[in-house]
């Protein structure tokens, strides 16, 4: 599903990103943690062709996402509010993004249901904008609209952040949802080591741009990232 | 106190990211500060011999007075226009221990400094100067002046005071205007003579010195006003004036006939109706289609070509030159957004191209009873309704990579200089000197009306080969997109 080829990004003279060699296959969900500034949304914006490599290449289904533009159909992601259309209401919104995916209204309906305990009465029919929404909300509305496209690989940069436990827990039964139900591949970071190994089957440590370890998802596994973490 | 927090205001204006940036801006900012300034002392000296001009055989200073009831009126309902309020800056501070009295004092010292109370002091204290003084003597002279200045205050604090109350109901402003405007007019038919009024009451002003406490405690009493009500309201819920706003609207059932671009425009209209700053742009080219009545009354401009050109040019470009500066920089919130979706360039730019092209329409349809002054009017409008259309979409869309800087769109367009640049400048040009080029060797030659036709028709080819020139805007777009993405993220 997603190859990287000797991917490299360099800031004057400091290089935030390296990571020689990575393919993840169809059906793989990867958690990908670090700290902050190790470079895991650099990563992701080179992968959704947000930001130009310094060298190296990025092919999804083994095409160059820098010449062609076939995997936006299949992509679903989510990385900040930069996503959000932030002037429509959340209706208007999911409605742009299915139009785009060929959705009529009954499918938004239908796949938005899975979302509805996320959403806690909070998100649909509250005649307002998406500017208007909190920062917790406005992340419901982002995670939401790049799933609806069932799209076969789906990328969120810090899923959990801003959200209160209770979505936190929903969000993680719906990832695993989305993920044993749809097969869908996902690449998603987090600062929250217990929900990212509840999600992902596979955890990467990004550390300065490198990637150090990567492991298959375990019972020991929270053991050693703590490990890892601890200073 | 004040004086510790005064200091903290001028930070914010001059370490402001936009002045910060750019030096063409500065300067320019700079040029039109020095001519409206120059304008205003110009007008100051000899403003004496104008009015006794206009009105021969009367009093200079009772024929100022008389105006001056219309000057408070106008300025302030310009105030209610564009004068901001500065409300939030007081946030950072209401944690800390400092008093609210201060802190409310500081918002409303704050207001002083600003161009709408500064700038008729410059036409004021000359023309005090050099006809009132020797008319009524320094103390009279002095009484008056101070009069002025309570009342420019009294306006600044009631439009303040108003403003908060009211929010901004773009209806109410307007209905002001227009009430002047009445009274104006009723005025110069001697139905109501308000500016009998003002006359006695400045009048007696100069006679008088003592009357200057009058404004004075009215000025007073509105910062009173604004005291009171800000003291008992210090909460940033409660200062700021736009709450969040109820979603109005549906979709443009019409447009998504059009399918991916019918979507992509109707997108882009809601951004133009959601925001503050697009519909002030939006509000601004309704008055550029006016622009035409400054010239065409003028017989000596209607002999020539090449100024009308110029007109045309604007009349029906206008709004396309106003909302395209800054393309795509309106979308810059959900840049990084638009570019993860399925929408491929080209079709990016068709929408920009289908969205600008029938409001160029709409503005040459409109604009066209000008033709009463004269068929010529109508021809070259035609040929730069064309030469827009053809040629200066694409000098638009061309420019549109270079707009890096993100835009803040809830703030309003009057005096907002963010995302203005060099560039902007730059494009103008060719925009507005590319058709006056074409034309001027055929004027030369004298046959004016064939470079009017080959105005028309470079346009005619920009339309017919469309397809290749929008792909042209596409693939440069491509190019550039990473730059403009970083650009976007980078908040200012």
């Amino acid at each position: 599903m997603l190859t990287i080829h000797n991917l490299q990004k360099v800031y004057n003279g400091t290089t935030v990103v390296n990571v020689p060699e990575l393919s993840i296959a169809a059906g793989e969900s990867v958690g990908l943690v670090g700290n902050n500034g190790a470079g895991k949304t650099t990563l992701f914006r080179m992968i959704l062709d947000l930001i130009r490599p310094s060298k190296g290449e990025v092919f999804l289904k083994d095409a160059n996402v820098m010449q062609s533009d076939a995997w936006k159909n299949y992509t679903g992601s989510y990385l900040d509010e930069g996503f959000l259309i932030d002037y429509l209401t959340a209706e208007e919104y999911f409605r742009f993004i299915g139009d785009l995916h060929g959705l009529s209204e009954g499918d938004i309906t239908e796949r938005l249901l899975p979302f509805m305990d996320l959403f806690n009465g909070e998100v649909l029919n509250q005649r307002k904008y998406i500017r208007d929404f909190s920062k917790g909300n406005q992340k419901k509305i982002g995670v939401a609209a790049a799933a609806l496209s069932n799209p076969e690989l789906l990328i969120l940069d810090e899923p959990f952040a801003n959200l209160d436990p209770s979505s936190q827990i929903r969000l993680k039964n719906l990832l695993r949802n989305l993920r044993e139900q749809k097969r869908m591949t996902m690449l998603i970071s987090s600062h929250d080591l217990s929900h990212v190994i509840e999600v992902c089957e596979r955890i990467m440590i990004l550390e300065k741009g490198q990637l150090v370890q990567d492991m298959q998802t375990n019972e020991n596994t929270l053991r050693e990232l703590e490990t890892y973490f601890t200073v | 106190m004040l004086l510790s927090l005064l200091p903290h205001q001028w930070k914010a204006e001059l370490r402001s990211s936009v002045f910060k940036k750019s030096i063409a801006l500065n300067i320019i900012l700079g040029l039109l500060i020095l001519y409206f300034g120059s304008i205003f002392l110009f007008l100051g000296f000899y403003l004496d011999k104008i009015l006794l001009k206009l009105f021969p055989g009367q009093d200079v200073v009772a024929t100022f007075n008389g105006g001056l009831v219309f000057y408070f009126l106008i300025d302030l309902f310009f105030r209610f226009l564009l004068q901001d309020l500065p409300v939030l800056a007081v946030q950072p501070y209401l944690h800390l221990p400092v008093k609210k009295n201060k802190l409310v004092h500081y918002l409303l010292v704050k207001s002083i400094p600003s161009f709408f109370n500064l700038l008729p002091f410059l036409l004021i204290v000359p023309f005090m100067q050099s006809v009132v003084v020797p008319a009524v003597g320094q103390g009279g002279a002095t009484a008056w002046l101070l009069s002025l200045i309570a009342i420019t205050l009294l306006n600044n604090y009631l439009l303040l005071y108003f403003k908060r109350q009211m929010s901004t109901k773009p209806l109410y402003t307007l209905s002001f205007g227009l009430a002047i405007v009445l009274l104006m007019l009723l005025d110069y038919f001697g139905l109501v003579q308000l500016q009998l009024v003002s006359k006695a009451i400045f009048g007696a002003m100069l006679q008088q010195p003592a009357l200057v406490a009058v404004p004075i405690l009215l000025m007073v009493a509105a910062y009173l006003l604004n005291y009171t009500f800000l003291k008992s309201h210090t909460y940033p819920e409660e200062l700021k004036v736009r709450k969040a706003s109820e979603a109005t609207g549906t979709s443009i059932a019409f447009l998504s006939r059009f399918g991916e671009i019918g979507k992509l425009i109707e997108l882009e209209v809601k951004l133009i109706w959601r925001h503050k700053r697009t519909k002030s742009i939006l509000t601004m080219s309704v008055f550029f289609l006016f622009y035409g009545l400054l010239f065409y009354r003028n017989e000596s401009y209607l002999e020539g070509f090449s100024f009308l050109i110029f007109v045309g040019i604007i009349l029906s470009g206008m709004p396309m030159f106003n909302y395209g500066q800054f393309l795509p920089g309106w979308q810059s919130a959900h840049f990084d957004g638009l570019l993860t979706l399925r929408i491929s360039p080209y079709q990016f730019y068709r929408a920009k191209y289908w969205m600008m092209v029938p409001v160029m329409l709409l503005a040459y349809i409109l604009t066209l009873p000008y033709g009463f002054f004269g068929y010529k009017i109508i021809l070259i409008n035609t040929a730069t309704l064309l030469f827009n259309i053809g040629v200066n979409v694409y000098v638009i869309l061309f420019f549109s990579v270079y707009n890096k800087e993100r835009l803040d769109l809830s703030k309003s367009a009057t005096f907002n200089w963010q995302g203005v640049g060099a560039s902007k400048f730059v494009m103008v040009l060719p925009a507005m000197l590319l058709p006056i080029l074409i034309y001027l060797p055929f004027g030369l030659l004298g046959v004016p009306y064939a470079g009017i036709a080959a105005i028309g028709g470079i346009g005619l080819l920009g339309v017919i080969f469309q397809k290749q020139l929008l792909q042209w805007s596409a693939n440069r777009f491509v190019e550039n997109k990473y730059k403009l993405a970083a650009g976007y993220r980078q908040s200012s």
